[in-house]
């Protein structure tokens, strides 16, 4: 490092004081909110901690609980997981299909595309609300229409079978941000390209698979990544609307360390379910970069 | 003789002095300030909050008080941060949390020291469940909550079914419900409980989710008191005669009971509260209360509230701070409380002069107040609420969707005492027994 800056230039060196003046403030807000949280999170999940009395050293008891004797981490990562696969999917395939759809050169699509995003941007705990009473079993919206289609609906949220596939239908109400992010990938395609694939003679679905998706892959990428840490996030639905029921079909892992940590007063054993929760997102995220040199195009 | 100093010496001095003797006894009278953290609400509006302020200080010209009205949802984050950190927490507040309790200034002896407040003045169940913690007094009782049967006497007369009375048992509860209920009109007889071990369970066999020294689960969770009041559920569930968690979910209000559906007249009866019983009175339902029903020849439980105002134990000003906390929740701020917003006062001799105090359903009201609490014992063993009760949802679950037959309780409960032995366990060492 220091022999480094020894061979640099004046002129290189000035850059890059620069650089890390211009770095700084992200840097100090990183140290301040994300490393010294991760680091006191650590540290608290080797203790015995209230919030209000001093933290007890009781070393690894927390993980080895964790990991031998608690059927709730178990059945939270399981609901959580099981989320994951269905929504993420989802979340992806949707926000793929809804982005060719707002592609299209039709007149007022500015509108439409703002129509569908706005429903990202509204706040989680409002849409919970909104949900509870789409799917109400009685009165809901869905279930009326599907009665008069002759379908008797689910009881949804209140239904042991149902519970968790309505929370990974009601994740897709926010797709319209994830279109967002695809429509500036699908834009970035060069127009060349379709023309002179038009003219070999490749119809839709050819010109798709051929040039769209493969050049859509660093967008899908990112979007993955993205949306699975925040499928592994899932909170809002299962607080504000099952608390976890019916019988733990939505106890999620993120609800699961609210209680430990809010009503149970047990901050010691939540930090290391938080701590667990980063090493799992983690892995994935890896996982995904790992294998992405197989499956990600970059046309450059 | 010469003297010492001479005459504008003398005076400067004296001027001097005099300066200093008034500025010190200034000083003396600066006016103590006192930080208290409140919560505004319908039985404590903002205005009453501001009115009790402008109260005590006309009373006190030396206590200052510096109110902050806060949001609920980030009052406990502040608690905890402010009370763990040693510093920072407010000289006057709810303390609601068992863990908080131990950083609670000790008030015994001040109150037994009162010439104008005593514990004697208060609610004697409140007191004790909400104000004793260890044998001291931890604050004072803020207000009164108290869980009862609401029932719409139209109704009844509709259905041509004879009132409720005290004396009524869980059993008579589902056949007066299924009296009342009638599909065609999208009526049902009464609610569910919203989770066990409350008022009916108790009244049911005095059952306990665990031992009194919180160690042994089995026996309690599973035994024969606690297998009846899951059955009893499983009757009141079967019945059809109530409507579903998710009918409660949607058009219940703030999670805390059916009160739109029971104004509406869809539901006969419902187990409420204080709060919602003003709401009804308000929007005038014919309505009347009754105690939640028992068992002939048990003690009956109530499953009630307060608020525990208390003095933080890290207060620079313990004197000053009481001086305020016996203004706040003794006769003149709760009366003010009353007077501006919806308060109930936790002293008998206030609440008696409620507005509607003469009215038939108060007076139903006012009986389940001096009946033994749920909170007796709830609030001694704090590992119920967080931990335990968890442990053994699955069985409520269960019994809620119908999931398990009638004859299956027994073994349902069963189940469940080894992941609440193991949650009990775990918990008890952390926050007590």
């Amino acid at each position: 490092m220091l022999s480094l800056w020894r061979n640099m230039t004046t002129q290189e060196r000035r850059d890059a004081k620069t650089g890390y003046l211009a770095l700084s403030p992200w840097m100090v807000g990183f140290v301040i909110f994300y490393a010294f949280p991760i680091l006191a999170t650590f540290y608290f999940s080797l203790t015995q901690w209230t919030l209000v009395d001093p933290p007890v050293w009781i070393g690894l008891d927390n993980y080895v609980r964790m990991f031998t004797r608690d059927p709730l981490f178990v059945s939270s990562l399981k609901a959580t997981t099981l989320f994951v696969a269905l929504s993420l999917p989802l979340k992806l395939v949707l926000g793929l299909m809804l982005a060719l759809l707002l592609n299209l050169k039709i007149p007022g699509m500015n509108i439409f595309r703002t129509v569908f995003f706005i429903p990202a941007v509204i706040s989680g705990v409002a849409v919970s609300l909104m949900w509870i009473w789409f799917l109400n079993p009685d009165t809901g919206v869905v279930n009326t229409l599907l009665h008069y289609v002759g379908v008797q609906g689910p009881y949804w949220f209140w239904d042991l079978n149902w519970a968790l596939p309505s929370v990974a239908i009601m994740s897709i109400w926010k797709v319209g941000g994830a279109a967002i992010i695809y429509l500036a990938g699908l834009q970035n395609i060069p127009a060349h390209l379709y023309e002179a694939a038009e003219i070999d003679g490749a119809g839709k679905w050819r010109r798709f698979w051929r040039i769209t998706l493969p050049l859509l892959t660093p967008t899908l990428f990112f979007q993955l990544i993205i949306e699975l840490i925040d499928a592994f996030k899932i909170f809002t639905e299962a607080f504000v609307i099952t608390k976890g029921g019916p019988l733990k079909a939505t106890y999620f892992f993120l609800y699961y360390f609210y209680e430990e940590a809010f009503r149970n007063f047990n901050m010691g054993y939540a930090s290391a379910l938080a701590l667990f929760l980063l090493v799992v997102i983690m892995g994935c995220t890896v996982f995904v970069y790992r294998t992405s040199g197989r499956w990600v195009y970059y046309e450059n | 003789m010469k003297l010492l100093f001479n005459r504008k010496t003398m005076t400067l001095i004296s001027v001097l002095l005099l300066l200093i003797v008034s500025i010190g006894g200034a000083a003396a009278q600066d006016p103590v300030t006192i930080t208290w953290w409140t919560l505004a609400s319908a039985e404590s509006p903002e205005p009453a909050i501001r009115a009790v302020v402008e109260a005590f200080e006309a009373e006190h010209p030396n206590i200052k008080i510096d109110v902050t009205i806060m949001a609920e949802s980030a009052y406990g984050d502040l608690m905890n941060t402010t009370i763990g950190a040693g510093e920072g927490a407010p000289d006057i507040a709810y303390f609601w949390e068992t863990p908080w309790l131990p950083h609670t200034l000790d008030i015994t002896d001040r109150l037994e020291a009162d010439p104008d407040l005593s514990r004697d003045d208060y609610f004697e169940e409140y007191f004790n469940n909400w104000a004793v913690y260890n044998d001291r007094v931890v604050g004072l009782p803020f207000t009164v909550g108290a869980n009862f049967v609401m029932y719409n006497k139209d109704v009844f007369d509709d259905a041509g079914v004879d009132y409720p009375t005290a004396d009524w048992t869980p059993w008579d509860y589902i056949e007066i419900a299924k009296a009342l209920t009638d599909p065609d009109k999208r009526r049902w007889g009464g609610d569910r409980p919203r989770g066990p071990f409350r008022a009916i369970w108790r009244n049911i066999g005095a059952t306990k989710p665990y031992s009194d020294d919180s160690t042994t689960v089995e026996g309690y969770i599973n035994g024969p008191d606690a297998v009846a009041a899951y059955t009893w559920l499983w009757d009141l569930v079967d019945s059809g005669a109530t409507p579903t968690p998710a009918d409660i979910e949607v058009l219940g209000t703030e999670g805390t009971g059916p009160v739109d559906l029971f104004i509406a007249g869809r539901l006969g009866m419902a187990t409420l509260n204080n709060g919602h019983m003003i709401t009804a009175a308000n929007a005038g339902v014919n309505f009347g209360v009754v105690p939640e029903p028992h068992v002939p020849g048990n003690e009956r439980f109530v499953h009630a509230w307060a608020l525990r105002a208390s003095i933080w134990a890290g207060t620079e000003h313990p004197d000053e701070a009481y001086e305020f906390l016996s203004f706040w929740a003794g006769p003149e701020g709760q009366r003010i409380n009353m007077e501006i917003g919806a308060l109930m006062p936790s002293l008998p001799a206030v609440l008696e002069d409620y507005p509607d105090a003469e009215a038939d359903y108060f007076q139903g009201f006012m009986g389940v107040l001096n009946a033994t609490q749920t909170a007796e014992w709830r609030a001694t063993h704090p590992c119920w609420r967080g931990a335990v009760i968890r442990a053994v949802s699955d069985a409520w679950d269960l019994i809620m969707l119908g999931e398990i037959a009638r004859d299956e309780v027994q073994a349902t409960l069963d189940a469940m005492v080894e992941p609440a032995q193991a949650a009990l366990e775990e918990c008890v060492p952390r926050l007590g027994g």
